[in-house]
């Protein structure tokens, strides 16, 4: 699986939404019914799947599925 | 007498289970907290907004808070050796620096609610080297889940203990405005939940983790009926503003025994959380849709809507700490309007320890 594959699966599986609702535009909360609690549960788990640590001001900054993948990108190598 | 059992949470042992809940705007200081602690139980003076005192002017916020944490811990200190601790609002701006104060003032157990806790100022070093320890407060289950893993994780650490607040808990809840009165979130039914949850980090971390029942725990009947359901402690708040150690104006604790059931109303609160209050002119007054002109000299809060917000909510509370109740209104738990009078801490706690037995006794027949 690409890393892009493996956040839309970390996605799918902490909010239980559908793949084809997981779009790089897609906002945890506004598009896919995340809370708040929800988005720090999201980000916990990206750093489990990828064995990186998430600071608490780059984490508030990962808002959509586009930024979540971006972030893995540029700090996990494939 | 059937005595009610002792609590343990991480290093420190209390004689009576029974924690005094922080309250602000500086209604629980070192008066109060240094005389919940020399009867045995855990003495907690409040944080927020704990630096703006009478008839001064503030230049520096950040530093006034953290001084005034660090002087109120020592006044406590000077009047008991029993369990001090400091109840720290995950909201507050400059929540590092409150931290910071209750460390460096030696505070034994610091307790975080009103938000998520996470991350702890780096300044303190590590914290299972600290004197001080860390508790949550939380409202739901899950949010237990998240914060025992992040801090097992980030600090290797496990609370060795946590807060449980149900919805008829005074001040700011942490539940929907439509959560407040469905079973599913009344504290009774949380705990069993909790206990479940809870397991997992105990087995994980070879720590024991006491549970704390809160909100709406008024007699020491509801503390022995809490203890069976098998938590090993409660907070209790309202029932320590009617003492005559309680660090608010009298005007404050009497707003406490003269209200009613029906004065005990859920507002919204200008940092946009539901919150538990005694009804005053000045409640009306916003309900009516007039506000309150004021300066922010500084955002205390960042949940607080500065733009929005019909009036400052610290200073409405500091109004009504200083007696003057109708420029202010005052927090309370559902269950204030059965406070009948003022008394000492210790003659509250011992009518606790009656009933608690009376309980037990009850029980057993």
């Amino acid at each position: 699986m690409t890393i892009e594959e493996r956040v839309k699966k970390v996605v799918e599986d902490q909010l239980s939404v559908n793949q084809d609702q997981i779009i790089p535009e897609a906002s945890f909360i506004d598009d896919l019914g995340a809370d708040s609690l929800d988005t720090v549960e999201l980000v916990m788990a990206l750093e489990e799947e990828f064995g990186v640590e998430i600071p608490d001001d780059e984490a508030e900054k990962i808002t959509k599925v586009g930024a979540a993948i971006e972030y893995i990108k540029a700090h996990v190598t494939e | 007498m059937n005595h009610m059992p002792r609590l343990r949470i991480g290093k420190f042992e209390a004689r009576v289970p029974i924690i005094q809940g922080g309250m602000g705007v500086q209604i629980s200081l070192s008066g109060l907290a240094s005389a919940v602690a020399k009867e045995g139980g855990i003495g907690v003076i409040a944080s927020v907004g704990i630096g703006q005192r009478d008839n001064e002017v503030i230049t520096d916020y950040v530093s006034a808070h953290k001084q005034a944490i660090i002087d109120e811990l020592r006044k406590a200190r000077e009047k008991t050796d029993g369990i001090i601790g400091v109840n720290i609002m995950v909201a507050l701006t400059d929540f590092d620096q409150h931290i910071e104060g209750a460390v460096e003032g030696g505070a034994d157990i610091v307790f975080m609610g009103a938000g998520l806790p996470r991350k702890l100022p780096e300044s303190i070093g590590d914290i299972n080297k600290l004197h001080t320890e860390f508790v949550p407060i939380v409202s739901s289950v899950r949010a237990i889940s998240i914060i025992f893993k992040y801090w097992a994780r980030k600090y290797n650490y496990t609370p060795p203990a946590v807060v449980v607040e149900g919805p008829l808990a005074g001040g700011h809840l942490g539940f929907k405005r439509e959560q407040i009165d469905q079973p599913d979130y009344q504290l009774e039914n949380l705990i069993p939940q909790v206990i479940e949850a809870i397991e997992p980090f105990k087995q994980s971390s070879g720590r024991d983790i006491a549970i704390i029942a809160a909100g709406g725990i008024f007699s020491g009947a509801d503390i022995y009926k809490f203890l069976q359901s098998g938590v090993q402690g409660v907070q209790m708040a309202t029932r320590f503003v009617a003492t005559h150690e309680c660090d608010a104006h009298i005007k404050f604790k009497e707003a406490h025994v003269n209200c009613t059931k029906d004065d005990l109303i859920i507002i919204n609160s200008p940092v946009c959380i539901p919150g538990r209050a005694i009804r005053s002119p000045f409640l009306d007054e916003v309900e009516a849709g007039n506000e309150v002109p004021y300066e922010c000299p500084y955002k205390c809060l960042i949940t607080c809507d500065v733009v929005n917000a019909p009036y400052c909510i610290a200073l409405a509370l500091l109004q009504a700490k200083r007696g003057n109740i109708d420029e202010g209104y005052a927090f309370a738990g559902a269950n204030a309007w059965r406070t009948k009078e003022i008394v000492s801490v210790k003659e509250l706690i011992d009518s606790l320890q009656r009933e608690y037995s009376e309980a037990v006794d009850a029980a057993g027949q």
